[in-house]
């Protein structure tokens, strides 16, 4: 666009002036402009905000099932002594498309950003068998309880390489699991990261479970994210809300990835629910906002007492418009 | 039978002429069909940058119009679009896949607050961001009557009224000394030299902003070449067949002509910036603008005080239209339909006529003086030409 110079430094005296016959002739009075646009904001709702963003007219990438396998967790299994939970995960190269039209060179777990749920029952022994195809070094480092030679940090996985985690799935809650290899900002927001459900000893109360990762990518490289999902695609849930049951159990794993930004969080409308932060002990938040610093998550309970459509996003509001916000559409 | 045997000569030469366009086509063919299989014996070729160029940014009611063109070599494709950092549903008005410098105008249905800075960014598939500040959203002027009108009046009030007013000094001029015309004809070419050497930086700086592909100080150059050669032939056709330097009138009109196209330049420059809501008119730089260009008159007066049989009326009206009208005109164009490609070329040219003229004013004033350029009122009245261009232009800053 043209830039004039010596005109920008012009237009620095014009606050001295006040020239009400000049700015008659020229722009027809400045009066009769903001009448305009009031009038363009009283007849015109073609842009009206969340209307306009779901359903049809969301941009969010493919279609509706697209994100089952990393929204429902594989089922909980009743603790069992002894039990082997074995995993294979691979790593790879692959482009994503996260949101329409805009394509993100991604690191990934099993070719999704987020990468698989993984779930174990406390006390089983959980073997991931990891592969690196992917075209540079990478570790998958668990947050948990285990030896330390198992947690990712110094057995870096050379492209082609195999490496095997074997430990005991402990302790009971929700945990991130990532790659730790350097530069550690780039292994993560590449994509190198996904959820663990540890479920206790002493299983939950049965629920419609759901997992939702919140992440962000930087698609042009300047060190601050574009665009924010949860589960990896910008506006998915609110092109597609999802359906959960009336005065039923919903308990929904929250967990933060997002780089770059020092926190991220999930609020929920119309409703309240408890919080449990790393899904582990005793105590219990009841609110409709909860903050998590990168790394940090936790399990929400909640019975929704009405139907209808229930917004949730990040109370950060750059953080809705660039596309973490969705849906729950509640029903009998 | 030797005439015959030269023809044929000389058709062989003109056909040998082909030769090298054709090797030429030929070798182009062959790179080109071996692919990148050169540039892979290197090494490779970094990737594009992936942005576009966003050429205007329109506010109308409800709504915001971007104007984006594809700068790079290879195909662009309007993935996302932001506006204030927030991913907002848009239309695209042209093809949302871009070749080599293609356009496409981006709609996006929008609420904007009038008086507020507010970004536009427009993503590629590839993830990669443009965006691009507006100070403040203002709604554009359409192209409607009062608009028009408005653009006319300021460009009369900054381009013909004061240049009319500095032709008044007509009269004063004609009865002074032959060594004080010397000054103000001096001062005349200090007026343009300064004027020259602004529209030529502002060139190069519209130039720097332009793409890659479209800008370059060449660019600049066409326009300094194209306006100073087309001057120099109209003063070659003004003096006739003998080349004598030009005085008078001829002069004057000349010093009109180049003023005239400073003021294109700077009248593009106040519609632009108006229009894009970086410039607030006021009464204030009007009357900057009005008491900076009144010094273009008297440059234009000078030369034609030494017009014998006097000027008429009608001709120094004339002479203050030529000089002046360009502005509104400029101001149109810049208001209505601004391209910076455009811009950097006129000002290039404006900075080529500026010291075309110069040129001409030197050679005049080397031939009718006696003292010739290298007297004290020549380098004062040059000097002094400068300094009140520089201390009026602070009224308008």
């Amino acid at each position: 666009m043209p830039k004039f110079t010596r005109r920008r430094l012009l237009a620095g005296a014009a606050p001295l002036v006040a020239a009400p016959v000049l700015g008659k002739m020229t722009l027809g009075s400045d009066a009769g402009a903001a009448n305009r646009t009031l009038q363009g904001h009283v007849h015109d709702h073609r842009s009206a905000g969340h209307a306009a963003m779901i359903g049809q007219n969301v941009p969010a990438v493919g279609g509706p099932r697209d994100l089952d396998a990393l929204l429902y967790p594989p089922p909980p299994l009743p603790y069992e002594p002894g039990r082997i939970r074995e995993y294979e995960v691979r790593a790879r190269d692959r482009e994503i498309e996260v949101a329409p039209g805009v394509f993100f060179p991604a690191w990934t777990y099993n070719g999704t950003v987020p990468g698989p749920v993984l779930r174990a029952t406390e006390g089983d022994i959980l073997r991931v068998n990891f592969t690196n195809a992917g075209s540079h070094p990478h570790t998958i480092h668990f947050h948990g309880i285990h030896p330390t030679n198992k947690d990712g940090v110094f057995e870096i996985v050379n492209s082609g390489e195999e490496f095997t985690y074997e430990f005991e799935a402990r302790p009971a809650g929700f945990h991130p699991y990532h790659c730790h290899s350097t530069p550690l900002k780039k292994h993560i927001h590449k994509g190198l990261y996904g959820a663990l459900i540890i479920d206790p000893k002493e299983p939950r109360p049965p629920a419609q479970e759901l997992v939702m990762v919140m992440n962000g990518y930087d698609t042009d490289g300047d060190g601050a994210n574009n665009f924010y999902t949860v589960n990896g695609r910008s506006f998915y849930y609110a092109r597609y809300p999802i359906t959960v049951r009336r005065s039923e159990l919903v308990r929904v794993y929250v967990a933060n990835l997002t780089e770059f930004d020092l926190i991220n969080s999930f609020h929920l409308h119309a409703d309240f629910f408890h919080y449990q932060p790393n899904g582990t002990g005793d105590y219990r938040e009841y609110t409709d906002s909860v903050m998590q610093c990168q790394g940090q998550r936790g399990v929400i309970e909640i019975e929704f007492a009405n139907t209808g459509l229930f917004m949730f996003h990040a109370h950060q509001s750059e953080f809705t418009e660039l596309g973490w916000m969705g849906f729950f559409n509640v029903v009998d | 039978m030797e005439a015959k045997a030269a023809r044929r000569g000389e058709l062989s030469w003109r056909l040998w002429a082909l030769v090298p366009i054709v090797l030429l086509s030929l070798a182009v063919g062959g790179y080109v069909a071996s692919g990148a299989s050169l540039v892979d014996l290197i090494g490779r070729n970094p990737p594009q940058a992936d942005e576009f160029d966003i050429r205007r940014v329109q506010f109308e009611r409800g709504q915001i119009r971007i104007r984006v063109t594809n700068p790079q070599q290879d195909d662009l494709t309007i993935a996302s679009i932001t506006v204030d950092d927030a991913i907002v549903p848009f239309e695209v008005d042209g093809p949302r896949t871009l070749g080599r410098l293609r356009s496409s105008t981006v709609v996006v249905r929008y609420d904007w607050v009038a008086d507020d800075p507010i970004s536009v960014g427009v993503t590629s598939s590839s993830g990669i961001e443009t965006v691009e500040e507006v100070a403040a959203a203002v709604e554009t002027p359409g192209a409607n009557a009062g608009a028009f009108l408005g653009y006319a009046i300021i460009g009369f009030l900054v381009g013909v009224l004061p240049i009319a007013l500095g032709l008044l000094w007509l009269p004063s001029l004609r009865r002074i000394e032959q060594r004080w015309l010397t000054a103000f004809m001096a001062l005349t070419g200090g007026l343009l030299s300064f004027l020259g050497v602004e529209a030529l930086f502002e060139a190069f700086e519209l130039q720097a902003a332009v793409p890659g592909a479209l800008g370059g100080p060449g660019l600049v150059l066409l326009g300094v070449a194209g306006s100073f050669l087309t001057m120099t032939f109209i003063s070659g056709r003004f003096s006739g067949e003998g080349g004598a330097a030009l005085g008078g009138v001829a002069l004057a009109t000349l010093v009109a002509i180049g003023i005239g196209f400073h003021n294109f330049g700077e009248g593009l420059a106040i519609g632009t910036s108006f229009a894009f809501g970086q410039l607030t008119l006021g009464s204030f730089l009007i009357v900057g603008f009005m008491i900076h260009n009144v010094t273009e008159g008297l440059g234009i007066a000078a030369p034609a005080a030494d017009e014998r049989s006097g000027v008429s009326l009608p001709r120094l009206a004339t002479l203050a239209v030529i000089a002046g009208a360009p502005t509104i005109a400029g101001a149109w164009l810049g208001g209505f339909a601004a391209n910076d490609v455009l811009a950097a070329l006129f000002f290039g040219a404006a900075a080529g006529a500026a010291f075309e003229v110069v040129a001409e004013v030197a050679r005049y004033v080397s031939k009718r003086d006696p003292a010739g350029l290298r007297s004290g009122y020549a380098i004062g009245g040059f000097l002094a030409g400068i300094a009140v261009m520089y201390v009026t232009g602070l009224l308008a800053a």
